[in-house]
């Protein structure tokens, strides 16, 4: 039970880090791209699309990195886990207003709003067995330097 | 106590979250620095003729949004202003001196639109406030058909006509 667990928990860590990975080199590799992507859920303020589109790919690159390598699990997911409210919240809110539009997670062509709304919710369950298991295996007692 | 619910270093995890999303923001601001410098100084859009070749899919991709007191002077300063509401929304009442092209005529109609406006004209796109996409599209549109400087006014008509400005109606 232990181990199918300890592997539940690195299929889990794994999978979730490297999808951001992915996820965050693809629109890094064209923010202004992204930007338009953002854009189109006439969410933000104008400028503020481009802010976003700077930024958020580095942030989801960051924390993928960390679950992929292992290190700071916990906050990563967690910090990833509350990305994808907000992402579920945007995509949410652009089903509601009928908008019919490229999601922009993977850069070009990725995803339809509600397609992408089913994929952040299965993220959301990986982020919830990836904390929690890791939680499992390095208990508040732990001070091996490894969270 | 259950080991999978241990949020006892929930503080700790938190901050050492908010650490991660900083330095990622400070990592996406350090290396797009030109784009974030010219997005806060409103240089999304370069005068005609000036584009820096570098950074030339930042400054013409994408319309640049502008508010009421923008419009005015725009306005004074000679910008054409394009309503890009329905025919019939027009006819009812449109900001003076405004020109009429529907978003969902746009391809038919923009041939003779381009051969009586020429390409460096500023151009003002306006429909029906913030929840209307069509200013945006036609803007878009419009910034595709090769016109350099395009600007979408997003509190549209309502705005105007709730301030108090002057409205034309009729063709």
């Amino acid at each position: 039970m232990e181990r199918l667990l300890r592997m539940t928990y690195h299929l889990c860590r794994l999978l979730l880090g490297g999808i951001f990975l992915y996820a965050g080199l693809t629109k890094s590799m064209d923010v202004t791209r992204f930007a338009g992507d953002i854009a189109a859920y006439r969410i933000l303020p104008y400028q503020w699309n481009y802010l976003a589109a700077a930024t958020l790919p580095y942030v989801e690159f960051m924390a993928g990195l960390l679950l992929v390598i292992n290190r700071r699990v916990r906050p990563a997911t967690l910090l990833l886990a509350l990305l994808t409210l907000g992402f579920i919240a945007a995509l949410g809110s652009v089903i509601y207003r009928g908008l019919d539009i490229d999601c922009g997670c993977f850069g070009a062509g990725s995803a339809t709003p509600g397609q992408a709304l089913w994929r952040d919710l299965g993220l959301l369950v990986l982020a919830h067995f990836t904390f929690h298991l890791r939680n499992r295996f390095v208990p508040s007692s732990s001070r091996n330097g490894i969270r | 106590m259950n080991r999978f619910l241990d949020y006892s270093e929930l503080p700790r995890i938190i901050l050492e979250a908010v650490v991660i999303l900083c330095f990622g923001i400070l990592v996406g601001l350090t290396l797009h620095f030109q784009l974030v410098r010219e997005v806060l100084e409103g240089k999304l859009i370069a005068p005609p003729g000036q584009h820096p070749v570098a950074t030339e899919r930042v400054t013409t991709g994408y319309p640049e949004p502008v508010d009421l007191q923008s419009v005015r002077q725009q306005i004074a300063a000679g910008t054409l202003l394009v309503d890009a509401r329905i025919e019939e929304l027009y006819r009812q009442g449109h900001l003076p001196e405004s020109v009429s092209l529907p978003l969902a005529e746009v391809e038919s109609r923009l041939p003779k639109f381009r051969e009586e406006h020429p390409l460096q004209t500023p151009i003002i796109v306006y429909c029906n406030g913030y929840g209307c996409p069509d200013s945006f599209d036609l803007a878009m549109r419009l910034l595709e058909s090769g016109y350099r400087k395009v600007m979408v006014f997003e509190g549209g008509f309502p705005e105007w006509e709730g301030a108090g400005l002057p409205i034309e109606a009729g063709e």
